[in-house]
């Protein structure tokens, strides 16, 4: 926070009011960066304004932790002696997609045990390779005469194994639902545990520390944008799946789920602190991952869409004992009264719950911080950005005539 | 005054007998029933008392006597800080407001002496961080 106003920006271009990419990774060089976090720069931009800021600061931080089904891990276990074409690969019992060349899997986060147990699964595996315990390794196969092996079990961990890194095709949505239930008896959903009779909402954002909704329309988040994945060093490698940008905005953000990205990073660089295996009751498993992605001010635009706060960002209340894509938003809610304790519904207080943590949020956002203003993390002009218009497409039934 | 909670097991011959009752008339006790499983093998009494720890001694003496298994409890719950990631989706789970959130550091914090023992926040942790503590 102390650092604004400090000095004078010396390369800002006063005429055109911008600065580029390198400009800013020349000054992160020099440590002498101006970063805040998407938190702090709220207050100083209600104070000093828009263009004053924009002038002065460099770099924004964001950060989220929360659940992210559409995550999991390639890995690659090396050769057997003698060599196996594995056919079926199973981690601590959770089965991995193994329909890849000889020795590489694909372990996702929310496949589970084949005997019933679905409080464990590729979530925990995964967490538990980041923590550096050893894993249990199964493999079957047919034989072939280049790889004649048809079993093995093993232990594993990330030392033992090649390259083991995530590819989560579908992270930080921006914005997300708001979830209650009005139905008598309790639902347990991957929105968490939903109480009867509107007992409790649920919510899963950061809000105003969330990535995506601080670029809302990803003008500097593209293929090739490095951020913070799991406590590492991570890049953005596509859009995310169910990518969208027909959603309707209000204070120039989307008002429900929207864009969102696949990013892709080194396991063995990462920590169990940002990658965490989830368990939803009844519902199955999920990874909890921590993502950060720096935001360059390159003009006043991208300082103006920085500096939104919770009371603005709205998201979808929905009922989820609703069973239907269909189902229609009861009303929208800020982040600033969900993040209150509670909100009002039918002039009732209904306490809320985040599934999302805002304090690891923010520990992300001040640690990508840190790593910008100490030279260790430069920042990266993607090299393509995303559609600009995109819809979502159901899945309905049809013939073959109908596609 | 304290208040102190206690697990009551006791087998089915003494079902019948009326030994809440018992103690709040005997010992002056403010008994509070937070839990209670009773089957036909006999049943589980989760109470919480408030008395003076004299009192408080004599009747767990009394239910002694009477051939009731007597464990004190001091957490139904824990709560693993190393596991909980602070999300907060026990806050709005929990009826008594056990969980509380600063919100300053965003840390959630669990106050054993608020629980009342009804075992709804267990299922509802994404990262498993609560546990029924062993009995
Ligand atoms: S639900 Fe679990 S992880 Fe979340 S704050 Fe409560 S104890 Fe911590
Ligand atoms: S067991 Fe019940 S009362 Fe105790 S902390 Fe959990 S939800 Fe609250």
């Amino acid at each position: 926070m102390t650092k604004v106003g400090r000095r004078i920006t010396d390369y800002w271009d006063e005429e055109h009011m911008k600065r580029n990419y390198e400009e800013i990774n020349s000054r992160i060089k020099k440590g002498d960066a101006v970063v805040l976090t998407a938190e702090e720069i709220i207050d100083v931009v209600q104070s000093q304004g828009v263009k004053k800021a924009a002038k002065e600061v460099d770099v924004v931080t964001t950060g989220t932790f929360g659940a992210m089904c559409s995550s999991g891990a390639f890995l690659n276990f090396g050769h057997a002696e003698p060599p196996i074409k594995m056919q079926r690969v199973w981690l601590n019992d959770v089965p991995a997609y193994a329909g890849l060349a000889a020795v590489d899997a694909y372990i996702g986060a929310t496949e589970v045990r084949e005997n019933g147990e679905i409080n464990y699964g590729g979530g925990q595996v995964i967490e538990e390779l980041i923590a550096g315990r050893p894993v249990k390794l199964r493999a079957t196969a047919y034989g072939t005469d280049c790889y004649p092996r048809k079993g093995i079990e093993s232990y594993v961990s990330l030392k033992t194994i090649n390259q083991a890194y995530l590819f989560n095709p579908r992270n930080i949505y921006q914005n997300y639902a708001v979830a209650t239930n009005s139905s008598d008896r309790t639902l347990f959903t991957y929105m968490g545990k939903l109480l009867p009779n509107y007992g409790n909402a649920t919510f899963s954002s950061a809000g105003q520390l969330s990535p995506l909704l601080n670029d809302p329309t990803l003008r500097t988040i593209g293929i090739g944008t490095r951020i913070f994945l799991g406590g590492a060093q991570g890049y953005v490698a596509w859009e995310g799946t169910q990518y969208r940008t027909d959603v309707p905005v209000e204070n120039g953000v989307p008002t429900g789920a929207c864009r969102a990205l696949a990013v892709i990073g080194d396991m063995k660089k990462m920590s169990a602190d940002y990658v965490r295996g989830l368990y939803f009751h009844k519902y199955g498993t999920s990874l909890g991952v921590g993502i950060g992605v720096p935001i360059p001010i390159l003009d006043d635009e991208l300082m103006r869409s920085v500096s939104i706060s919770d009371d603005k960002i709205l998201a979808p209340l929905f009922d989820y004992s609703v069973e239907s894509r269909a189902r229609k938003p009861l009303t929208k809610i800020t982040y600033a009264q969900l993040r209150s304790g509670s909100i009002k519904l039918h002039g009732k207080c209904v306490k809320t719950s985040s599934l999302s943590s805002y304090r690891k949020a923010k520990d992300i956002a001040e640690k990508l911080k840190r790593w910008i203003e100490e030279g260790e993390f430069l920042l990266t002009q993607p090299v393509a950005t995303f559609t600009e218009s995109q819809t979502f497409k159901p899945l309905d039934l049809r013939s073959q005539e109908e596609v | 005054m304290l208040q102190r909670k206690y697990l009551l097991t006791f087998t089915s011959d003494i079902v019948n007998e009326p030994i809440t009752y018992k103690i709040v008339k005997s010992f002056d006790l403010l008994v509070n029933i937070l839990r209670a499983d009773v089957g036909d093998r006999g049943g589980r009494l989760l109470i919480s008392v408030e008395g003076s720890g004299q009192q408080i001694e004599k009747a767990v003496q009394y239910l002694v006597n009477a051939k009731v298994q007597v464990k004190e409890l001091n957490e139904y719950v824990n709560k693993s800080d190393e596991r909980c990631t602070d999300c907060g989706m026990c806050l709005s789970i929990c009826p008594v407001d056990a969980f509380e959130i600063d919100r300053i550091s965003w840390k959630i914090s669990f106050n054993a002496e608020k629980c009342i023992a009804c075992g709804m926040c267990v299922d509802a942790c994404p990262p498993q961080a609560i546990k029924i503590s062993d009995l």
